[in-house]
């Protein structure tokens, strides 16, 4: 392993890889915050320049890991090289090991550099912030209750009937992830925490949204204990709103109440539209955790690139690596959009079928968001972190690995 | 009878398309043994399935038939690969790393500790004359010099079964001969020598057994010096024995044993002169 380790840093190093990733992004640190354009308010602008230098950063990382990663055992294959290593006793599986090591080392590197160019860059960022969601029953339990007494009710479609349950409850869980709740002039609705309003510092994140697509004054009030903010935006825009202390002897709660007090009636999905802020660490702490999370992402997709450069020759591995990163990327959305398919054609649900496998099996990809975490304030938590460590940083590697090294061993060298 | 190194049973090589079909049989049941301390020249003409045959005994093709041990053990075990050394016929060595690096990188894979291995590779970057060009990248070099450090190479984690696909490709004729004497020191040191060649003069001067391959079967086997031998001819070598002398030597031994008698004077190789000359004005 060691050997394999240090083969691939000379040849990382020598190749002038590391040179010109390390040069690449003290370039997007230097150029890019001029180009960055936001709200003129400093929060939208450091929100803009994490998603614009930083991200940038990370993505560059990334097409030139997995790039790097595709070429390993296919490259040495091509030039007949991997014949002189496969016929050594060293253990395949110790080689790719090595192979990973030395290319998530220089990843590391390259992320480190971005981290403290950011940091160097934002050193006044303000605290990162927990973002909790209401307490809501899992959406398949309601899409079971819903499914059972649709099955009750004599006017349910026949099609719906006669449809797989898999598939309409599947619907029904998409359907209760999106479902809106109404807020109607001049009447109330409240949402529980698992926080409560003993606390200072608190804010709302919310986007509300009207009946219509056009844009509306969202007017009304947001309660929690003694908490209290104003809301007075737009629909269709995220805005986060600060909870002041107005009634000091008021009971401790946990429960959020928006008071509409406009003239249209609000909506908004309470799974993915209302989130109560709490404070959490400071801004370096949750950098830390990005560029971690960043680089266990990195990680996974490195071992896959090294699995794909023993499976397939370098062109190919590359443009099924490309290929199904775009994919993967694109996967969440379309599920989003195509959500209603018992009645589509055929052709659409054998791509919805596709999108679905794609983004099953990369969601310990796409799981983590660091950097727009980073962007938003949102403070990755620590066992989110441990997550995101143990899957994308050990136990998917190892598969990965595993099975480069099952296929450099069988594969013939002709 | 000493101890088999390679055992090569019924051996077949079909090479198949995409689609599972034959398109080419490269080695059509092939029986070989190579014998420790063996010097084994693999001989052929191009497509006669001498490099399938080297792949197969390494264990980097699976054959479509028949069997090769290796030590009694599949080419693929590990055990087997710790015993063996190869040399391919292109160098294909890392162009950025250097020559040291180069036999280091290739100890650690064959399990030598970081000091032992260091040691081994100075020993061998001295044997082969490289130690002054020891920290240069090998993208560098010369193609002889790259040969140097391949042949080093597959000789840093001492083999037993030493496999070198055209050894001699792309040195001169001092590097050749030193390549010859190296191969024949090991052999006395009971390596056991497999290799391949288009060069019949260098085989003929180093391998003890050969097997001619031809359309992938074997089509001679043997001790060299029984297949190259002409028992029912004799030669002698008379020295001193000038051009007049030898005309009414060979007539009184034509007239003696009823038999047509010629005779030449003996040359020195081309090789030998030429080492010989250079090495005197070096």
């Amino acid at each position: 392993m060691r050997e394999s380790f240090r083969l691939t840093l000379r040849a990382l190093v020598r190749g002038h890889v590391m040179t010109l990733l390390v040069a690449a992004v003290a370039l997007v640190h230097v150029l890019f915050p001029s180009i960055v354009r936001a709200d003129n308010t400093a929060s939208g602008w450091r929100e803009m320049y994490v998603r614009a230098v930083p991200g940038f950063v990370v993505a560059v990382v990334l097409v030139v890991t997995l790039a790097c990663a595709c070429g390993f055992f296919s490259r040495e294959r091509e030039t007949n090289r991997l014949a002189l290593t496969v016929v050594r006793p060293a253990s395949a599986f110790c080689v790719a090991v090595g192979r990973w090591l030395a290319l998530c080392g220089v990843a590391a590197v390259a992320l480190v550099l971005n981290a403290a160019l950011t940091f160097a860059r934002l050193p006044d960022a303000p605290d990162c912030r927990h973002h909790v969601a209401p307490i809501l029953p899992p959406p398949a339990t309601v899409a079971r209750q819903m499914m059972e007494e649709y099955l009750k009710d004599p006017s349910t479609p026949e099609a719906v009937r006669k449809a797989p349950r898999r598939r309409v409850l599947e619907l029904l869980t998409n359907r209760e992830k999106d479902r809106y709740d109404a807020i109607v002039p001049n009447e109330s609705l409240s949402w529980t925490f698992p926080a409560d309003s003993s606390r200072s510092g608190l804010a709302v994140r919310v986007c509300f949204s009207s009946a219509s697509s056009m844009s509306r004054s969202a007017r009304g009030t947001l309660t929690f204990g003694g908490l209290t903010g104003a809301v007075s935006n737009n629909t269709q825009t995220l805005v986060e709103i600060p909870l002041e202390r107005t009634a000091a002897a008021a009971p401790v709660t946990n429960s959020l109440v928006f008071a509409n007090t406009g003239a249209v009636a609000m909506m908004l999905r309470p799974r993915r539209d209302i989130e109560l802020l709490l404070p959490a660490d400071s801004f370096l702490a949750n950098l830390f955790r990005a560029t971690l999370q960043s680089l266990a992402v990195l990680a996974l997709l490195a071992a896959f690139g090294i699995f794909l450069s023993a499976a397939l020759s370098r062109p190919v591995a590359i443009f099924t690596a490309l290929v199904m990163l775009a994919v993967a990327l694109m996967a969440p959305d379309t599920l989003d959009q195509f959500t209603e398919e018992l009645e589509v054609p055929l052709g659409d649900r054998i791509g919805l079928a596709f999108s679905r496998g794609v983004a099953c099996v990369t969601s310990a990809f796409m799981a983590p968001t660091p950097v727009s975490d980073l962007a938003t304030g949102r403070c990755i938590e620590w066992a989110e972190l441990a997550r995101t460590l143990l899957e994308d940083l050990l136990v998917w590697p190892a598969v990965f690995l595993s099975l480069s090294a099952l296929v450099v061993r069988r594969r013939p060298l002709s | 009878m000493s101890e088999p190194v390679i055992e090569i049973r019924g051996l077949r090589k079909t090479f198949r398309d995409f689609w599972l079909r034959p398109v080419a049989e490269a080695v059509c049941g092939i029986d070989l043994t190579v014998e420790k301390g063996d010097v084994f020249g693999l001989l052929g003409p191009n497509g006669s399935g001498k490099s399938t045959t080297i792949k197969l005994v390494l264990g980097l093709l699976a054959p479509t038939a028949g069997t090769v041990r290796l030590f009694g053990l599949p080419p693929r075990a590990r055990a087997a690969r710790a015993r063996l050394g190869y040399l391919p016929e292109l160098s294909y060595l890392h162009p950025f790393l250097t020559a040291r690096e180069t036999l280091l990188y290739y100890a650690g894979l064959s399990g030598m500790d970081g000091k032992a291995a260091k040691a081994r590779a100075a020993e061998l970057l001295e044997q082969v004359g490289l130690s002054t060009v020891a920290n240069r990248a090998v993208g560098g070099f010369s193609k002889g010099m790259a040969r140097r450090v391949a042949l080093a190479a597959a000789l840093v984690a001492k083999p037993e079964l030493l496999i070198l696909d055209e050894p001699t490709s792309g040195l001169d004729p001092i590097g050749t001969h030193d390549v010859k004497e190296l191969i024949r020191r090991l052999a006395g040191m009971g390596v056991t020598v497999v290799m391949t060649s288009h060069l019949l003069g260098d085989t003929e001067d180093v391998c003890t057994k050969i097997a001619i391959l031809s359309k992938g079967k074997v089509a001679a086997f043997g001790r060299t010096d029984e297949l190259l031998t002409r028992k029912q001819d004799a030669r002698f070598t008379i020295a001193g024995l000038g051009e007049d002398e030898a005309r009414a030597f060979a007539a009184e031994a034509s007239a003696k044993f009823g038999r047509d008698v010629a005779f030449d004077h003996p040359r020195v190789p081309l090789e030998k002169f030429f080492a010989e000359t250079v090495g005197e004005g070096r």
